[in-house]
């Protein structure tokens, strides 16, 4: 049993994604760093796709029942153990933190994963964020073996550069607009949510044409809205959407570029 | 007999294959929609499963795979096997029919016929006196894009989306209608509402709607 003596702002239960449903419209959801979840989940000794806590920045506090293990990764947070209590007291760098207890989090699959997906209210501990008060079951989903733990991506060592592919409309951009977009540093508006981080920085002034129909989108996907102010889309994002995919985050990169906050500066690279 | 849909390949980052068709925008729509069916039948049957998701959209459709299984280059050369020749369906008449009783008293309605100059009768008359088809599911989960409107229906999204807008109410814009699955914010017109819930991820499939389904609203008496 683990008990939340006093919740952060914003956690919720995540593990690496809700596949198979993105032709519904069903966002995939999961860890904002999955690379940091599966560290967590290692660390406690379980499968990398176990539901853990994915704990955005602010201070809370754990009761564990004895016995359990933990597991942490993701931002750099200082955390303290005191006999039963675990607190979570700041966040120096990095915007997620990942707990992964042995065994996992025991809430019920929803579409073939545990992963929370706020907007429409499913998933994770009935389907909301979590808060104080709530009591949580460990799951008997972890071998207890020891796991080989992924290497760590310590959000104090994220250089702030992203490897990005041009994405299925770059071609609608002319070559000084596209090069701008590539050499600017850009600063991650407070316009951030699990669905997506806007960006701010130099407009990127282009005319999409207006009958641009709506087409496949994924998470990493940056859009260009009309206004030239890029969004990069985060796993809670939607499935189709109607702005041109200028570019797309490589997957390997997305979650060190979810770990960066408001305020803080990004920039892309070709691979 | 009709042309061959010209399609081309493309990527969406590195987990997914992009195929894109050219021509008529409905017609390309009912190819992607056939492909996609038969991708998701042929990806069922798989194991283990290289292609994780299909996701289609209006003229083109991305399909997502399991790098550690597959590579791109395998999923491009089997979507334009499965292109190759492709020609426009055509309307399928064999296509799920769903039927759904709607009260038209949409907070939107009076001014749609403002918009469109007819009174609300007769938009209503309009709404249900032909069958629409989904041509992609997309915006929240279970929403679906049902086209074509009328053109004598078509308006604008409204300039101020609304924050919230309940579940159950049917919408126009462009030249689309559709159903709000889940209570979402929202700018399309809203002309009336319906006790149906094209979504619950309880249920399997959690959506009522696929690509291609057949859709007809009758007006429930107020």
């Amino acid at each position: 049993m683990i008990t939340l003596l006093r919740a952060p702002p914003f956690a919720a239960i995540q593990d690496l994604g809700r596949f198979g449903h993105r032709g519904s419209a069903v966002p995939v959801s999961g860890a904002m760093d999955p690379g940091s979840l599966a560290r967590a989940n290692a660390l406690a000794g379980n499968d990398p796709n176990l539901a853990a806590m994915e704990w955005g920045i602010g201070a809370g506090q754990l009761r564990l029942a004895p016995g359990v293990v933990v597991g942490l990764a993701g931002a750099d947070a200082s955390v303290r153990r005191e006999g039963d209590v675990l607190n979570v007291v700041e966040f120096q760098a990095g915007a997620w933190l990942y707990i992964a207890f042995r065994g996992g989090i025991d809430v019920p699959l929803v579409l073939g994963s545990r992963s929370t997906y706020l907007p429409a209210g499913f998933g994770g501990f009935e389907g909301r964020l979590l808060r104080t008060g709530d009591v949580l079951r460990v799951g008997a989903g972890g071998s207890g073996a020891k796991q080989p733990v992924p290497d760590s991506s310590l959000s104090r060592l994220n250089p702030g550069t992203f490897t990005v592919v041009p994405g299925p409309d770059r071609p609608l951009l002319d070559e000084p607009t596209w090069r701008r977009f590539l050499a600017a540093e850009w600063i991650v508006s407070r316009a951030v949510s699990r669905a997506g981080y806007r960006l701010e920085g130099p407009l990127l002034p282009f005319e999409a044409p207006d009958d641009l129909p709506s087409a496949p989108v994924c998470p990493g996907t940056v859009q260009l809205p009309p206004g030239g102010r890029p969004i990069v889309l985060m796993p809670d994002g939607p499935t189709v959407g109607g702005y041109p995919r200028i570019a797309v985050v490589v997957s390997g990169d997305l979650g060190r570029f979810a770990q960066r906050r408001p305020g803080e500066s990004v920039r892309f690279s070709l691979p | 007999m009709s042309d061959a849909l010209q399609a081309t390949i493309g990527s969406l980052g590195d987990r997914a294959v992009l195929l894109t068709l050219h021509g008529d925008r409905e017609g390309c729509n009912r190819g992607i929609v056939r492909l996609s069916a038969i991708l998701s039948a042929e990806c069922r049957e798989e194991s283990p499963r290289t292609i994780v998701d299909v996701v289609p959209a209006l003229v083109s459709l991305a399909v997502f795979f399991d790098p550690r299984l597959v590579s791109a280059r395998t999923i491009e050369r089997r979507l334009l096997a499965l292109a190759d020749g492709l020609t426009d369906p055509g309307p399928d008449s064999a296509a799920r029919l769903h039927v759904i009783p709607v009260w038209y008293d949409g907070p939107d309605l009076a001014e749609v016929a403002r918009l469109v100059r007819l009174d609300p009768d007769e938009i209503v008359r309009r709404h249900t006196d032909r069958e629409y088809r989904v041509r992609f599911l997309g915006f929240a989960p279970g929403f679906a894009y049902l086209g074509p409107l009328p053109p004598s229906l078509v308006v604008p999204r409204r300039s101020e989306p609304r924050r919230r807008v309940p579940a159950g109410s049917v919408a126009i814009a462009g030249d689309q209608t559709a159903v709000y699955p889940l209570d979402t914010p929202g700018g399309w017109q809203l002309i009336g509402r319906t006790t149906l819930r094209p979504f619950d991820p309880s249920r399997s499939p959690p959506s009522q709607f696929a690509a291609g389904d057949r859709v007809r609203f009758v007006r429930v008496a107020s």
